[in-house]
């Protein structure tokens, strides 16, 4: 079945990394849950793309923490900075592609819905 | 000190005293020690036999170190000391104390020494906003100290406070119980270190190899920080030390986020801004350009790498933007701030591209500048996308963030800096003229960077083609005929908010201003409505909202300054431009090199000296950074293709100028000059002769 973390990282594989500059490149390991029941996703960025796995092998970069959480960091319901800061996300190696991994989340919902932007995008 | 609390800091982590080295917080107290946006220590007392100990004297031997001179008891007036005690105090990943007591009698002494320590882990925004916490405390023993513990859900924060010596360690405090030989001496070294913890865990620094104590990360560095920039010679000494005062200062300000590996950017202000932001960081950088230019490059790559990415009204994100300030404290971690970062200002994302080509030119670091093109794009993206909130080709700015957004998005971010002559204030959004300057000049770098650097000219053209356009509807729509300058802002109604204001400045910077109507401009910038005789006022001496100590009302900002004058130099305004460095550097004089944020704005002849605004951070970055960029406008610098050209127009005050071994493409150069331009009889005198020469030395 897919779920919200599936589909995000099915965007990302298609056009979702389009926010990421062709500099990013490296690996990045995103460990979701703990012990045996851990849910792996293995990220490899290059040439301005993305491709994902669930490969367990050592990362450039990891970002642990719960699957809910990580559900609310894809539909955009928790700030991934924030999560860092208050110790529910825990994000480990470098720093750089940690920082252009979250430039690919989305916002919060409720402002896509609301369309709130004041002004837009001029045609 | 000037403010009586003493201020020593290493990045973001500082301890600020009173003079005798004592922290006793309150929850608005800004006393303390501090890292991460958060204090780690809010009580910490000294006391000898029961008693208060008095100030004698503070070296602040360096930012990072501070050596407090004290005797026993609290009178004012004459102490006879039998014993003196030493605090020598440097700052790490907390704070390292060396304790010293002699005794000066000819019999031995026994003394209970004692400090108090603990702490209210407030967040900065705590402190400003005077806030209560929503966690819980615990203080608790074991063989490693006194652990001073803070935990809100998985938000955990630690201080852990050690002792060389045998100590009685309880919950509140450490107590030694010494007896010092005839004049003898007793040490002790206190160690209070910082932890950050969260799921259980709790991470204390790492310390080097070989060193098991707190040590200032940057203050090895300052020796060479010094000999790597430019040196100065001249006749007048009080400007030898302000040059060196700002280098210095600009060394204690640099921050290093998480992302720059090491290396570091401009924070903002000490002790309260020592964070990453968009607007400080850049025009700092820009400032600093000729002096340090590894400060613009880590500045690029920060903020690059934070460059928005989707639309959140929380932290008024958008696709493209760059963050107007980051911080790391609990409020954030909760989201009870929008710091994560926040985006919300106008003018860093145009900012942003006008520094990568400001950089370039300099340093011929074309490959920053490639490996830099995606956000440079997405920047000048914003400004026609998402920061045109009419649709009619203007940056506008309104909050989303309603109840912790900044309301003005603009450098004059207090609540009525934009205001009509009579005083009113214009509702949101609104386009004030210097984002309409800045938005110009990165449309212009941005082409030149498309066509020299991107291989793109079809973008150049097509960017050059929107400066052209937007610089004939500027000149139209915000020039105020009448009085031959350009309106503050304009309203959503795309009225004139007319009033008379520094920004006109800016515009000269931007170079969005027509020549035809330069000379107006200057005319208005150093009449006597605008210009104080130390500088140029925010807002102009009659208008409704004007205030000699309003904060951007009336003040002077030699910041602001710095670039005007950079401004008038780039429309060939050399005297005037001479003038206003004077002024600034008179005024930097009376603060012993160190200018403050702001000065009144009251008359130059009236008041004989700058009246300072009272503020809370001093160094201010920007304050530190004017008087280098002012340097570079007397002397005329100016990067052309690979050379350096130098175009000296001096006040006759300042004498003889040799600024030796400036960094470039070039490799190193000197420029000299000779003051010339007799500021006193300005606007009468115009020509003066400036004798120039300047030499490549192999580097």
């Amino acid at each position: 079945m897919s779920g919200p973390i599936e589909a995000f990282f099915e965007r990302l594989t298609g056009d979702g990394a389009g926010a990421l500059p062709r500099r990013a490149s490296g690996s990045l390991r995103i460990d979701l849950g703990s012990g045996a029941t851990t849910e792996r996703w293995f990220l490899t960025f290059g040439e301005g793309g993305v491709s994902v796995s669930h490969r367990n092998a050592k990362a450039d970069a990891v970002i642990r923490t719960s699957k809910d959480l990580f559900e609310g960091m894809v539909t955009g319901r928790v700030n991934a900075m924030a999560g860092a800061l208050r110790g529910v996300v825990w994000l480990e190696g470098d720093p750089t592609l940690l920082v252009l991994f979250q430039r690919l989340l989305p916002g919060p919902p409720s402002t896509a819905e609301q369309g709130t932007v004041v002004g837009g995008r001029r045609s | 000190m000037s403010d009586g609390v003493v201020k020593i800091l290493d990045g973001n982590t500082f301890v600020v005293s009173d003079p005798r080295g004592d922290i006793e917080a309150s929850l608005t107290d800004p006393t303390g020690l501090f890292s991460f946006d958060t204090r780690f220590l809010s009580t910490w007392v000294l006391t000898v036999n029961g008693e208060r100990l008095n100030a004698l004297s503070v070296d602040d031997l360096q930012y990072f170190e501070a050596r407090f001179f004290l005797v026993p008891g609290t009178g004012t007036v004459y102490v006879d000391a039998k014993l003196s005690v030493i605090r020598q105090r440097a700052v790490g990943d907390g704070f390292h104390e060396e304790l010293t007591i002699l005794n000066h009698a000819d019999e031995p002494i026994e003394l209970a020494v004692r400090v108090d320590a603990d702490s209210d882990f407030a967040d900065l925004f705590e402190v400003k906003d005077a806030l209560k916490k929503k966690g819980t405390y615990t203080n608790r023993i074991d063989e490693d100290g006194l652990h001073l513990v803070y935990e809100r859900e998985t938000f955990a924060r630690m201080t852990t406070i050690s002792a060389s010596g045998p100590a009685a360690i309880d919950e509140k405090g450490l107590t030694f119980v010494v007896t010092i030989e005839p004049h003898g001496s007793w040490t002790t070294d206190l160690d209070v270190v910082t932890a950050v913890g969260a799921g259980g865990r709790m991470v204390r620094p790492k310390y080097r190899r070989g060193e098991r104590r707190a040590q200032p990360n940057m203050g090895r560095s300052l020796e060479n920080w010094l000999e790597e920039a430019p040196r100065l010679e001249c006749d007048d000494d009080r400007l030898r030390a302000t040059y060196r005062r700002s280098l210095v200062d600009l060394a204690a300000l640099r921050f290093s986020p998480l992302v720059a590996g090491g290396r570091s950017l401009p924070a903002a202000g000490l002790p309260w801004f020592m964070t990453m932001f968009g607007r400080d960081s850049i025009l700092t950088s820009l400032q600093a350009l000729p002096f340090t230019p590894e400060l613009a490059a880590t500045t690029l790559q920060a903020l690059g790498d934070w460059q928005g990415s989707r639309i959140d009204d929380f932290r008024d994100e958008d696709p493209g933007r760059i963050l107007h300030e980051m911080r790391y404290g609990e409020m954030t971690a909760f989201e009870e701030r929008p710091h994560s970062p926040y985006y919300g200002c106008a003018d860093a994302t145009p900012l942003y591209v006008i520094l990568l080509d400001e950089y370039e030119r300099w340093t011929g670091d074309r490959s920053l500048v490639r490996q830099r093109e995606h956000e440079a794009r997405a920047a000048l993206a914003w400004i026609d996308d998402y920061a045109d909130l009419l649709g009619n080709g203007y940056v506008w700015y309104q909050r989303r963030n309603e109840q912790t957004g900044l309301e003005n998005q603009c450098w004059k971010d207090s609540w009525d800096s934009i205001s009509y002559r009579d005083g009113q204030l214009p509702g949101f959004p609104r386009a004030t003229c210097e984002l309409q300057g800045y938005a110009y000049d990165a449309k212009i770098r941005g082409a030149r960077l498309s066509r020299s650097v991107w291989n793109d000219p079809a973008f150049a053209d097509r960017l050059e083609k929107e400066a052209s356009d937007l610089k004939r509807r500027f000149n139209r729509d915000f020039w105020v005929a009448d009085e031959g300058y350009f309106a503050l802002a304009l309203d959503t109604e795309g009225h004139q908010v007319d009033s008379l204001a520094s920004n006109n400045g800016h515009l000269l910077w931007s170079g969005i201003v027509d020549k035809s109507k330069a000379k107006s401009v200057v005319d208005n910038l150093l009449g006597p409505k605008l210009f104080s005789g130390w500088g140029v006022r925010t807002l102009a001496e009659g208008e409704g909202r004007y205030n000699p100590i309003g904060y951007h009302v009336g003040t002077v900002w030699p910041f602001d300054n710095s670039f005007i004058a950079w401004g008038l130099r780039r429309y060939g305004f050399k005297d005037e431009a001479a003038t206003i460095a004077e002024g600034i550097l008179d005024a930097a004089g009376f603060f012993g090199g160190r200018l403050p944020e702001a000065f009144g704005g009251y008359e130059r002849s009236i008041t004989k000296y700058p009246v300072q605004y009272p503020t809370a951070c001093s160094p201010q970055a920007w304050s530190t950074g004017a008087p280098l960029l002012l340097l570079r406008t007397m002397l005329g610098l100016e990067p052309i293709g690979e050379h350096l050209v130098v175009d000296p127009a001096l006040p006759t005050s300042i004498g003889r100028l040799e600024l030796l071994d400036i960094p470039g493409r070039w490799g190193r150069m000197d420029a000299f000059g000779r003051g010339r331009v007799d500021v006193g009889s300005r606007p009468s005198r115009r020509r003066r002769n400036t004798r120039s020469r300047s030499r490549t030395r192999s580097s």
